[in-house]
């Protein structure tokens, strides 16, 4: 149970350190407290309210750790937060209209401090820098779109339609941000439209997007399709959807209700339109070339609708920016898989990767973290460096991650030692774009377009997603971490096969129910609990951290 | 209405996927090849040496093995014909012709297909060695581009597999004459389904239904003389003096091999005059017209796309002009209301009944009961409630026009 740092609190802490002595309590306050129960550890569980998770005071990872944590991430994000307004916003009055105006806006900004500490807590050294620099490109890129979508929007300009608007490209969140390159170089930008109102604000605050849930659902929809898609449809429901391009590409993302919310997205915004489907069966080589032929025909579409005609050299640009930006993850795997001394945490890792894959090359912030990233890393492999000495077993998340608990797997390394190395969403997209000719480049286009989030491994004939094994293999995984989306009928309708493949390859795998953004469907305190009793219970285990077996966060962001 | 000749043999027929005439079928040495979505077409798997049939789970209403496999979250239709699969009812069936058109039905095909792989081991459901699973990626427009690719995915993904494994001709003759065949099931079915737009129709919505699916089921020169003898026999059915209906309707929505789910709304006063949905004919039967100077192959994959109706395209004018065609539906049978129902977890449906139930009020004043069930109807209490509570409305909204 948190407790409140009351005065009785200050003399116990007193008491405490009295028993422990001098020499103890000196190399606690410098390392900050060990990690484990047994060693007289932190137990993170006990300074944090109930209920709202907010901090009764402040973790203490040692000087070094908590003075970065102070200026180079608490310090330096906030500070950024008002600078990338200044650098990405036409003017800033309307950052602050928008932010009045709609909802997933309002209830998200001041909360992203409390969205690192959830994915950064406990922490140390080098998986604390390294993680935390994801989180910055993140917020950056985040920033950026949220003042293209403000730039442009004409609700905040009077109904005008100023060049913002002109030069944006609105289009569903899990089409590929590389498709619109060519057109960056004449000013324009591709903004995901569903990125930030829906994707960004479940994981910074869980409850805004139950209002767009509801909403879709009291015009009859039952409550069963994928939530995402009806925290999509919900957005343009309340017309919480800003008016900030005149045009819309949409795809039909992963499923069968990502194809019906653009049904009902068409008839809210009444735009041109140009749907994108990305095909199925991507191993076959006649539907790739069906793909490009789709691709092709949705370029003339923009070019239609812009008067721009596509830019070879604006495509290569930044085609090769992306291809250094995949170089780089293939070198952090290549660490993650072969060595302990991968300095990303899972959550930061997931996030990252599937944030800079979708939103694609439009600005500096994703390589410039993956150099920071790669400096630390290497450190941590000269120096041998363990950043997450507390492994117990080395987890594979595998579908599709819970949004309003992306963090499960700090909680998991703090609390059981289960640390996430890698996870489904970040191997798709993996592959380079070639740029050596315009028809290779078309062709491995239709592939990355084709492997896109949720699709890679869901889609294209059911071995795909048993690929799981070659996956626990390349990263020396020892536990699968299996997602459950209770609404995904894609992923439901493998459900029976993998419990048998699991059970005959004797494969250690807990199930993780959940409703992507919908905390109300299992909660976190349920997620946690799962996860519980299959280590105590299956494996046996104790917990590192006892005090986070089990507390209350069903009020917290 | 004096009862039709064939109906309780009709009837039979739909009891088991695998009944008297698949089964006459198969004695005659031709094969048998599944299917369960119409953009499979259906003419390409009636060439000479095989028949279609479009898989149906009767009177399945406890899957309890398949909800293991595909848990219980996902369309009783799914579920219903995964378990009729386990149960061995389907090893009569050579080869299943697969599309990944919706997610549920997509999944259950994977369990059927042998894989091969180390990855995952081969269930074997299909008890029949020469059984084969073939996917065939189906467009989400309708658009020169997607014509190409439909033409281009059956021949590699439909007719190539028949003609490698059963040696069945796929020649353009051959394929010439299936449409042939094809379309006079589909006359014989649109004439039936003419005496639907009487003021007092010679036929009901359940019946109507029945012989569709016999059609969908059932070898179709087997079941070609019995449509025949029915169309004859209606050309002199007569009426009843009094209707007993109180209204007409259009049946939309998703998946529905259930005639008993028709037989429920016309019990309580609402005539089934029309049915566009999975498994109905408004598509299935229009015939397929084999154009100059295109190959039948083209045709039929233009054909199928050009038809349907259904939500999974994407396009905005094709978004639109669906609703537009069902209200015009509405019109062609003199239709007073359209009830949508949706299979409970099928999402194309979920989303279109939604936006069909304002759109067709809003832009078309016509009155819409939208409702979701079950692939067995078992909850026929609340549903009889919801449709008789809709046929008041509409008798009062009668009245108050002053019809």
């Amino acid at each position: 149970m948190a407790k409140k740092f009351d005065m009785s609190g200050l003399k116990k802490s007193l008491d405490d350190m009295k028993k422990a002595g001098l020499k103890k309590t000196a190399h606690d306050f410098w390392y900050g407290k060990p990690h484990s129960g047994e060693e007289g550890g932190r137990r993170l569980g006990e300074i944090l309210e109930d209920k709202t998770q907010l901090y009764t005071h402040r973790e203490w990872r040692g000087v070094k750790d908590t003075m970065y944590y102070m200026y180079m991430i608490w310090g330096y994000n906030y500070v950024h937060m008002v600078t990338d307004i200044l650098k990405y916003s036409n003017n800033p009055i309307d950052f602050v209209k928008g932010t009045w105006r709609y909802r997933w806006m309002g209830q998200t900004y001041l909360p992203v401090i409390h969205w690192f500490e959830r994915g950064l807590q406990g922490m140390r050294g080098e998986a604390l820098r390294a993680s935390a620099w994801h989180y910055r490109a993140m917020v950056s890129a985040s920033i950026q779109q949220i003042c293209n979508f403000f730039n442009a929007d004409t609700r905040l300009h009077g109904g005008k339609e100023n060049e913002a608007y002109k030069t944006s490209i609105f289009a569903n969140e899990t089409t590929c941000g590389t498709l619109f390159y060519p057109w960056m170089d004449a000013g324009y930008r591709y903004i995901p439209l569903e990125m930030i109102p829906y994707f960004v604000t479940c994981h910074v605050n869980s409850h805004t997007v139950l209002n767009y849930i509801d909403a879709v659902q009291s015009l009859g929809l039952p409550g069963d399709p994928c939530p995402m898609c009806q925290a999509e449809s919900g957005i343009f429901v309340l017309d919480d959807v800003p008016d900030s391009s005149p045009m819309l590409i949409t795809c039909n993302e992963a499923c069968d209700a990502s194809v019906s919310t653009s049904t009902l997205q068409d008839w809210f915004f009444d735009k041109p339109l140009f749907a994108l489907p990305i095909p199925m069966q991507f191993d076959d080589p006649l539907v790739k070339k069906y793909c490009m032929k789709e691709i092709e025909d949705c370029w003339k579409f923009i070019e239609e609708q812009t008067g721009v005609p596509f830019s070879w050299e604006s495509m290569v640009k930044r085609l090769e920016l992306q291809n250094q930006l995949q170089r780089d993850e293939w070198e952090k795997w290549e660490v993650a898989g072969k060595t302990d001394y991968y300095p990303v945490n899972g959550v930061a890792q997931a996030l990252f990767r599937i944030f800079s894959t979708q939103y694609g090359i439009q600005g500096d912030f994703w390589l410039e973290a993956s150099e920071k990233v790669k400096k630390i890393m290497y450190k941590c492999v000269e120096k041998k460096i363990n950043p997450f000495p507390q492994t117990r077993h080395r987890v594979i998340a595998w579908s599709c991650a819970p949004l309003y608990y992306s963090n499960w797997c700090t909680w998991a390394y703090n609390c059981w030692g289960l640390n996430c190395i890698i996870n489904m969403d970040s191997l798709m997209f993996d592959m380079e774009i070639r740029t050596d000719s315009y028809e290779n480049m078309l062709e491995d286009m239709a592939t990355y377009h084709m492997w896109a989030p949720m699709r890679r491994m869901a889609v294209g004939g059911m071995h795909h997603i048993f690929e799981l094994w070659d996956y626990m293999e390349r990263f020396n995984c020892d536990m699968v971490a299996m997602y459950d989306q209770l609404q995904c009928k894609g992923m439901q309708g493998v459900h029976g096969l993998f419990e048998d493949e699991f059970r005959k390859r004797n494969v250690k795998a807990f199930w993780i129910p959940h409703a992507l953004p919908d905390s109300r469907t299992v909660s976190r305190a349920e997620i946690r609990r799962q996860i519980n009793d299959y280590m105590s219970t299956v494996m046996h285990e104790e917990p590192l951290d006892p005090s986070l077996l089990d507390f209350d966060d069903s009020m917290t962001w | 209405m004096k009862d039709l000749k064939h109906l309780i043999y009709f009837e039979n027929l739909l009891q088991e996927a695998n009944n008297d005439l698949v089964k006459q079928g198969k004695a005659d040495g031709k094969r048998a090849i599944g299917y369960t979505c119409y953009f499979m077409p259906e003419v390409l798997l009636d060439l000479p040496g095989c028949f279609s049939v479009r898989l149906r789970a009767p009177r399945c209403t406890s899957p309890d093995i398949a909800t293991y496999y595909l848990s219980g979250r996902v369309c009783h239709y799914a579920r219903s014909l995964m378990e009729r699969a386990l149960e061995g009812g389907y090893n009569f069936l050579d080869a299943q012709m697969a599309t990944e058109t919706c997610t549920a039905t997509c999944r259950f095909q994977e369990h059927l297909q042998q894989k091969h792989l180390d990855s995952v081991e081969d269930m074997r459901i299909i008890d029949n060695d020469d059984f084969f699973c073939e996917f065939t990626d189906i467009p989400f427009k309708n658009n020169e581009t997607s014509y190409q690719h439909f033409e281009t995915q059956l021949r590699a993904h439909v007719l190539e597999p028949l003609h490698e494994h059963f040696g069945i001709d796929i020649s353009d003759e051959t394929l010439r004459k299936a449409v042939e065949d094809h379309n006079e099931v589909c006359r014989l079915i649109n004439e039936i389904g003419e005496y639907r737009k009487l003021d007092n129709p010679t036929i009901t919505g359940y019946e109507f239904h029945v012989i569709q699916l016999v059609s969908l089921a059932c070898p179709k020169y087997l079941i070609l003389p019995y449509l025949r003898e029915t169309a004859e026999e209606l050309k002199t059915r007569e009426p009843d003096m009094k209707k007993n209906f109180r209204c007409k309707v259009v049946l939309a929505g998703s998946e529905n091999d259930d005639p008993d789910f028709t037989k429920l709304i016309e019990s309580c006063g609402a005539l089934v005059v029309c049915d566009r949905f999975c498994y109905g004919a408004v598509e299935s039967r229009q015939p397929i017209v084999l154009e100059e100077g295109k190959s039948p192959l083209r045709c039929i994959a233009e054909h199928y796309l050009k038809t349907s109706n259904c939500p999974r395209f994407m396009p905005q004018d094709e978004m639109r002009a669906r609703k537009k065609r069902l209200a015009e539906l509405a019109k062609e049978y003199n239709a007073d209301g359209v009830i949508i129902a949706s299979n409970k977890f099928c999402e194309y449906w979920s989303y279109e009944r939604v936006i069909d139930t304002f759109i067709l009020q809003r832009d078309f004043g016509l009155p819409v009961c939208s409702i979701e069930k079950e692939y067995i109807n078992s909850a026929s209490g609340q549903l009889r409630t919801r449709f008789q509570a809709f046929v008041e409305s509409v008798e009062i909204k009668h009245i108050q026009e002053g019809k």
